[in-house]
């Protein structure tokens, strides 16, 4: 009975992040259009995008292979057990224990690995500027993520996000200068693994700056829909992660009630907005960089990241 | 033989050479991944990748030493079984991805990827296994290149508890240099399959090669198999390498296929555990019900049509990326430092017809100023010692004389 009890919680929390992702999205665009005085599509308009693409026809290349149409699979499950890792408005799910957060970063390089493959797949010349230079961005951005990681596993002792999110809840921990650099480093991660502005920007088509839509520019009808709402699902799991780890409050602990899980979860949509709104304002007010900026952006990252490790190395209290 | 080796290496470098080992094992990997990263020819990218596998599992040793050293038994063995599991692991990816780049040779005569392309179309179950094999070797869960990985940055996150100083500040350099490693390695294997399995063919044997034999696809997805199953019950490997990780160190793991679920846990649960077959089964069902959901719910039609690429396709595939343009956001980012890798763009003026021409000269340092000193020493006390080749008997007799003499007395002086 406690086991059924478990995966229902388990399986509402799978539910919720795939049901929230596309309306994160949306508010985000929302704000963004508010900022710049246009009015925007309305809030729902994701899930409306992916209901249409979902309807029609998939058109393939000519040459396009099986991988090509099994991929939009594989990044969509990988990024969404990524997500079902991740406390949301509980810790201590029964599937927490499976994989910790080396795993969760490593389910995210799986979906890159295809998805960047996918851009190769049908020999255009879009297809691989966008793989090479995503391959560029994220053979920077993951050592700087799992430098976070090892610092927030050192204050911690421990690799599981769910026991890191509890011991940061509890606020034993206090605050640190490596806490700090960690959430430098994990935000500029952040912003160019979800393709956002100043790295990639969301919104182009036909730029040759662009690097995520380059990749994904093949894919039509039900594949797009896929892959679209696995970058929503990718978006809404770092704005978690950051916010499970920094701002962990009112995370219920593992088999609370069902009181707190509701509180659990209102909060969490609250963080969610509030992580959706900062990013818009931040996207708004800074201008995309050249393409061979990005690895100075992103190697600042891993010095950041490497910083706190070693001040974590060198000395306890720090 | 390889026991008694490592053994001694042990007692050797006790004190202090942990350091060293683990400072060169990461910095190995990095500039190996980073040559293979920049090569063309298809078996040379394979032993370049070697170089990094063999610097990883040299990192995981150097820090079996220092853990063994300091009196961190436990420790010890923990990095001790993630380097000697990343050994089993290299020798069935890297096995499978020679057997491939084989198949691959044998159907069209070619070694250049750069000739390449669109292979999956001809030769779908060797593009099959190559694909796992470099998903395998990119250190991506839930095959087994990730496992050992994983317990290498697990032993990683043991040593603070390292009482000496030089190593406070090696191991999480080390450590960045391993994460970057195994992200390269991704880009490596993502340029390295993409460029020759997918896309168009770049020359027209590529377009017309045929699936290879049944035996060699046979050899390849029993590589496959064991890839997976290493990767999904990392258990059963782990404790078959304890009573080697025993001699090595005189400490082994705790026990995992004992363990709830086939989970595998390094030190305590709470600390972290990973369970490749929960993950595997998970993912695969998040797959099936995605792929069932959409099936049911959404269009299931299928139509062909021109490549889109932004409304302008070019029939020729030299139009593709080729894997040196693939390569160059990585070459200029780190190659600048490690090769001194230059670009020389040659245009002709306006009116002139003749094509514009791109230089990329690299350097290999480490072969210039470390390998070529030594080459060049020898050869030229090669040549100086040439004159001996033209001796009469007499001076043969007198220095075979000379050289007795001199050992003996060396002998004899000998403390």
């Amino acid at each position: 009975m406690a086991v059924i009890l478990d995966l229902a919680v388990q399986g509402a929390q799978m539910l919720l992040v795939l049901l929230l992702a596309p309306l994160l999205t949306g508010l985000s665009r929302k704000v963004k259009a508010r900022i710049l005085s246009r009015r925007g599509p309305p809030l729902l308009q994701p899930y409306r995008d992916l209901i249409r693409l979902m309807r029609k026809d998939a058109v393939l290349a000519e040459n396009a292979s099986w991988l090509f149409r099994v991929i939009p699979y594989i990044v969509f499950a990988a990024t969404w057990v990524a997500a079902a890792l991740v406390p949301t408005f509980a810790t201590g799910l029964i599937f927490s224990w499976s994989a910790d957060m080396i795993a969760i970063i490593a389910f995210l390089a799986t979906a890159r690995f295809f998805l960047a493959l996918a851009g190769l797949d049908v020999g255009t010349s879009f297809g691989g500027i966008g793989s090479s230079r995503e391959v560029m961005i994220a053979s920077l951005a993951e050592p700087a993520m799992l430098m976070t990681v090892f610092t927030l596993a050192l204050i911690v002792g421990s690799t599981q996000l769910s026991t890191i999110a509890a011991t940061m809840a509890s606020g034993e921990t206090g605050l640190r200068v490596s806490l700090g650099l960690a959430l430098a480093a994990l935000i500029m991660v952040a912003i160019a693994e979800n393709a956002r502005i100043p790295v990639d920007n969301p919104a182009t088509h036909l730029e040759l700056t662009m690097v995520h839509e380059a990749m994904v520019l093949e894919y039509s009808a039900r594949h797009l829909a896929l892959i679209e709402l696995a970058a929503s699902v990718k978006l809404l799991l770092y704005i978690s992660l950051i916010a499970c780890v920094f701002v962990p409050w009112g995370l219920a602990p593992a088999g609370a009630g069902l009181f707190a899980y509701a509180l659990g979860a209102s909060l969490y949509v609250i963080k969610l907005a509030f992580g959706g709104i900062l990013l818009a304002i931040f996207e708004t007010s800074i201008a995309k960089m050249r393409v061979f900026r990005v690895p100075q952006f992103l190697g600042a990252a891993l010095m950041l990241g490497l910083l706190a490790t070693l001040l974590r190395f060198v000395s306890g209290g720090l | 033989m390889a026991l008694c080796a490592s053994r001694s290496i042990c007692s050797a470098l006790q004190y202090g050479g942990g350091a060293l080992v683990l400072t060169i094992g990461s910095a190995t990997a990095v500039i190996g991944i980073l040559y293979a990263t920049l090569q063309s020819d298809v078996k040379k990218l394979l032993a370049y990748s070697t170089v990094e596998n063999i610097g990883f599992v040299f990192a995981g040793l150097g820090l079996a030493l220092a853990f063994k050293a300091s009196g961190m038994p436990n420790a010890a063995a923990l990095a001790a079984t993630a380097a000697l599991f990343h050994v089993f692991n290299h020798a069935t990816f890297k096995s499978l991805l020679f057997f491939s780049a084989g198949a691959v040779l044998n159907a069209t005569g070619e070694r250049s990827i750069e000739k390449l392309g669109g292979l999956i179309h001809g030769m779908p179950r060797t593009a099959f296994a190559a694909l796992v094999g470099c998903v395998a070797i990119s250190a991506l869960p839930p095959l087994n290149g990730f496992v050992s990985e994983w317990l290498t940055f697990q032993a990683i996150l043991l040593s603070p508890e390292l009482p000496q100083w030089g190593l406070k500040f090696t191991v999480p350099a080390a450590g960045a240099l391993l994460a970057l490693s195994a992200a390269l390695a991704a880009a490596c294997f993502v340029r390295a399959f993409g460029i020759t399995f997918l896309g168009r063919p770049r020359s027209p044997i590529a377009g017309r090669a045929k699936e290879t034999d049944r035996l060699s696809l046979a050899a390849m997805f029993l590589c496959v198999a064991i890839c997976l199953l290493a990767g999904v019950l990392p258990g059963f490997v782990i404790d078959g390498l304890a009573p080697v990780v025993r001699d090595i160190v005189g400490a082994r793991m705790p026990a995992q296929i004992s363990s709830p679920w086939l989970s595998i846990v390094p030190v305590i649960e709470s600390r972290s555990s990973y369970n490749g077959l929960l993950v595997f089964v998970f993912g695969l069902l998040t797959a099936s019900l995605a792929a069932y959901g959409i099936h049911r719910a959404a269009s299931n039609t299928i139509r062909r049509a021109p490549a889109w690429d932004c409304g302008y396709p070019d029939p020729s595939p030299v139009t593709q990326y080729s894997a040196d343009s693939f390569a160059q956001p990585i070459r200029r980012v780190f190659g600048t430092a490690v090769f001194r890798a230059r670009e020389a763009i040659e245009m002709p003026p306006p009116v002139d017809p003749r094509p514009a021409r791109l230089t990329v000269r690299v350097q290999d340092l480490i072969y210039d100023y470390l390998y070529a000193p030594v080459g060049r020493g020898i050869m030229l006390t090669a040549e100086r010692l040439n004159a001996l080749q033209f001796l009469t008997i007499r001076q043969y007799l007198s220095l075979v004389f000379i050289a007795l003499v001199s050992l003996l007395t060396v002998l004899a002086l000998w403390p």
